[in-house]
């Protein structure tokens, strides 16, 4: 029997997941449809906007920052004994971070919109750049205070020293008022009076949910009223219900103080200090993974309940009585029945090198080795195809040529049924990038990030160890996961702003005659390469160990190279040729630029 | 004798005739190799998803950083120059013809002396003037009128410029800069005198540059109505 809580537990990790799920797809209807126009320099529509009095914004920043510093100077305060070294380590570098990130906006912004007070006009004096340099200094200043001149944990040093005893807490004070300093910052140079809030645009996504719900909701005279009403649900439901098997982060640990193998409320207070190297739980603590169902069979149902999307965009083209919808609806089932096929067999390698298909399984397999693209790189490539295939997305939308079916099998559809059939894109979209990232980017786990800890260790050799704790760890696995999907997303963005739609014969020709028979090579030649190792001494076993941690070595290092350039390139200044030749650019000139103004009718 | 047909005369480069063109031996430009690169299609994914991502990163950050380009002064080096219009608005050449305007005199009364030549030269006939004589005892009157009614309807007008051209005072001009807004109603464009003389020029001048001289100006004495040789 479920008790309470833990019924209280499964339905916020519902929330979360269908919150995310939901959020970003709707998020990523809007980067899809709106912000590609970015991509051939063009401003997409932006224009909603909500304005709201500076004051509220300003009091939003301030209460903000004393949230989410309070909540972290608590965190770094209380979390659990035993890792002070590396609770000072990031509690510090929290504040240095948060510090020089608002030293070099406000410099920038300072310079670009002009310093309100002295102390501005001091930091907007320096280059922003200054400042992103000065912290890398302070950020390697940290590491090297913290790892050298602390003493170890453990030690009878480490009990009795004050930096030990007292860290944690000043340097999450610290990391607090860093934040509170930035946010009080921000607000202060937020214009008086009122604020137009754009967010970037991202109000427009809101804006066009609104707009859709507003439409008039038609249904052709002759179509099957009970079916047309249902497929947009169907495929809606189907991309929600997979992501149930989807693990979305490690899993906490309840002690289980009344030993019935449950979690009480009473024990929801009783997270476990620290667990071993795996991230399993100790004897004696009740197991919640982050993840809706922890099914054995995950992998098979996630295709079992996926091919039942296939539903939803065949009845949509049958009831629409329609014929373009008729034949968008068979190009979508065509489709996806053959794409279905490639795209099973195309993670049986990585089945077969993992030996389960508990997806959770298979995630702890590539936190413990190494991520599923370098074991299994040609099946990475075929699942990406399929998977994009089977979301019937560019260059495989078939189903929605434009050129040809008009919309395809959603031709007939308007106002909120339509707007479930793009969430329901969109969250399969979502979703199947969140799969790829558990099947070959290792889901929740970073490199060299381990269930007690960071361990950088290549073979034997360790080079570099810290302790943290569970709570510490299993955040961080969250965030990793959904940054890894993000990213994922943006890059099934980029693929469908790119390429062109292939024709129906060539999508026909490339699923049955290209990628099937490579994902049966793909499986045979796994299954040689395993029984060779198998058969080999224990010295390759102990080569492709090594391997498997180089490969986590390339990993972080690339990704904190990825990271180094992209702040690189962020404060590159921006090239500008001024042109002035015509009339109207030397009465532009003479006013100094175009200068927004007010909107007038 | 033999005659010259025109394909003898190119032929012969006769220095009348525009000298034949030889061309080199076409060069077959080699079919290219459908190479594994080709047909796996990875190469060519690969370069324009780098394109694209490139174009996309760089015009979110220069719009997220407010490094957004000026649009009329800094289009030339690719990135976006949407004019965001109506918040930003692109202003007309100089020599736009845009609403009109009637100048005024320095004592704020139109410039304008009635005289019809504005309405005359219209070819849309969408000048409307009545003029009427200044009061008793003003020292104009005799010399000039002035409009009591001046309308110009805007539907009508084809901003050919005829009227500024025609008139002899420099008293319309088209160099508001503006255009006509869209109304929701034909009464809405007619413009009458008093709107027309709070328009400005680009500078936000009612006035124009060009003196204008008085009746009674020693220095422009003109026609007296005493002076009855004229």
């Amino acid at each position: 029997m479920m008790t309470l809580a833990e019924l209280l537990l499964s339905i916020v990790k519902i929330a979360i997941i269908l919150g995310f799920i939901l959020n970003f797809a709707g998020l990523s209807v809007w980067a899809d449809r709106r912000q590609s126009a970015m991509v051939q320099h063009r401003v997409g529509p932006n224009r909603a906007v909500v304005t709201v009095p500076t004051l509220a914004l300003r009091l939003a920043f301030v209460g903000g920052a004393v949230a989410v510093g309070g909540a972290l100077a608590a965190f770094f305060w209380w979390d659990a004994p035993g890792h002070e070294q590396s609770r000072v380590a990031l509690a510090s570098t929290v504040a240095v971070g948060v510090t020089w990130s608002w030293l070099l906006g406000l410099s920038s912004h300072v310079r670009d919109h002009g310093a309100n007070n002295g102390f501005e006009s001091l930091v907007g004096a320096r280059d922003p750049r200054v400042y992103f340099y000065a912290g890398v200094v302070a950020h390697v200043a940290v590491f090297v205070v913290v790892n050298v001149l602390l003493p170890a944990p453990g030690t009878a040093a480490a009990a009795s020293s004050p930096a030990i005893v007292w860290g944690p807490g000043l340097a999450g004070m610290l990391a607090a008022a860093a934040i509170l300093v930035a946010a009080v910052s921000a607000a202060w140079r937020l214009p008086d009076g009122r604020t137009e809030l754009r967010l970037a645009g991202t109000l427009h996504a809101v804006a066009d949910t609104v707009k859709a719900f507003l439409k008039e909701d038609l249904t052709p005279k002759r179509a099957d009223r009970l079916l047309y009403g249902m497929a947009p649900l169907i495929s809606m439901t189907t991309a929600l219900v997979t992501v149930a098997v989807v693990p979305f982060g490690s899993s906490f640990c309840f002690e289980d103080q009344n030993g019935d193998g449950h979690v009480n409320f009473a024990e929801l207070g009783a997270l476990a200090d620290v667990t071993g190297p795996t991230g399993a739980c100790p004897a004696g603590y009740t197991t919640v993974p982050f993840q809706i169902a922890d099914l054995d069979i995950g992998l098979l149902f996630i295709f079992a309940v996926a091919g039942t999307g296939i539903i939803g965009a065949a009845l949509a083209g049958w009831a629409s009585d329609s014929k373009p919808a008729l034949l968008g609806g068979l190009r979508a089932t065509s489709q996806m029945v053959s794409y279905e096929v490639a795209l099973g067999l195309a993670i049986v390698g990585m089945l077969m090198v993992c030996g389960t298909v508990n997806l959770r399984e298979i995630v702890d397999w590539q936190g413990q080795n190494t991520w599923g693209i370098f074991a299994q790189p040609l099946a990475f490539i075929l699942f990406f195809a399929s998977a994009v295939a089977e979301t019937k997305r560019i260059p495989f939308d078939l189903p929605e040529g434009e050129s040809e079916l008009g919309a395809g099998y959603f031709i007939e559809y308007s106002g909120g049924k339509w707007l479930l059939f793009m969430v329901g894109e969109y969250a399969e979209f979502v979703f199947s990038s969140a799969l790829i990232v558990t099947l070959f980017f290792g889901g929740y786990h970073l490199p060299f990030l381990r269930g007690d800890g960071i361990h950088v260790a290549f073979g034997d050799t360790v080079l570099y160890q810290a302790s943290l704790s569970h709570l510490t760890v299993t955040v961080l696995h969250f965030f990793a996961f959904c940054g890894k999907t993000v990213g994922f997303v943006f890059f099934h963005l980029f693929i469908r702003w790119t390429l062109p739609r292939f024709r129906y014969d060539q999508l026909m020709k490339l699923g049955w005659t290209r990628l099937l028979p490579l994902t049966l090579v793909n499986i045979l030649g796994t299954g040689a390469v395993l029984l060779a190792i198998d058969a080999a001494s224990p010295r390759v076993a102990a080569v492709v160990d090594l391997i498997a941690d180089l490969s986590q070595g390339v990993i972080a290092a690339g990704g904190m190279v990825l990271g180094g350039l992209t702040i690189r390139w962020l404060l590159a200044p921006p090239r500008r040729q001024r042109v002035v030749v015509s009339t109207t650019a030397k009465l532009v000139d003479a006013a100094g630029g175009v200068k927004p103004s007010r909107m007038q009718a | 004798m033999s005659t010259t047909t025109p394909s003898a005369a190119l032929e012969q480069n006769q220095p009348w005739t525009k000298r034949a063109v030889r061309y080199d031996a076409p060069t077959v430009v080699p079919r290219p190799k459908r190479t594994i690169g080709v047909q796996t299609y990875v190469p060519a994914w690969a370069k324009g998803t780098g394109i694209t991502m490139k174009n996309f990163f760089t015009n979110f950050k220069e719009r997220m950083l407010g490094q957004k380009r000026d649009p009329v002064l800094e289009n030339f080096d690719g990135g976006v120059t949407t004019i965001e219009y109506p918040e930003e608005k692109r202003p007309y050449p100089e020599r736009y013809r845009g609403l009109h305007r009637l100048t005024v005199r320095e004592d704020e009364s139109p410039r304008c002396v009635a005289c019809l030549c504005c309405s005359t030269a219209c070819p849309a006939q969408c000048i409307h003037i009545v003029p009427a004589e200044y009061p008793e005892g003003d020292p104009r009157r005799g010399y000039e009128r002035y409009p009591t009614v001046f309308v110009i309807d805007e539907l009508r007008c084809i901003f050919c410029g005829f009227c500024v051209e025609a008139c002899p005072c420099d008293a319309i001009r088209m160099d508001t800069g503006m255009h006509p807004v869209p109304y929701d109603s034909r009464e809405q464009f007619i413009y009458r005198r008093d709107l027309m003389m709070q328009f400005t020029d680009r500078t936000g001048q009612r006035q124009t540059s060009n003196d204008r001289a008085e009746p009674g100006d020693p220095d422009h004495p003109g026609i007296t109505r005493n002076n009855d040789k004229h």
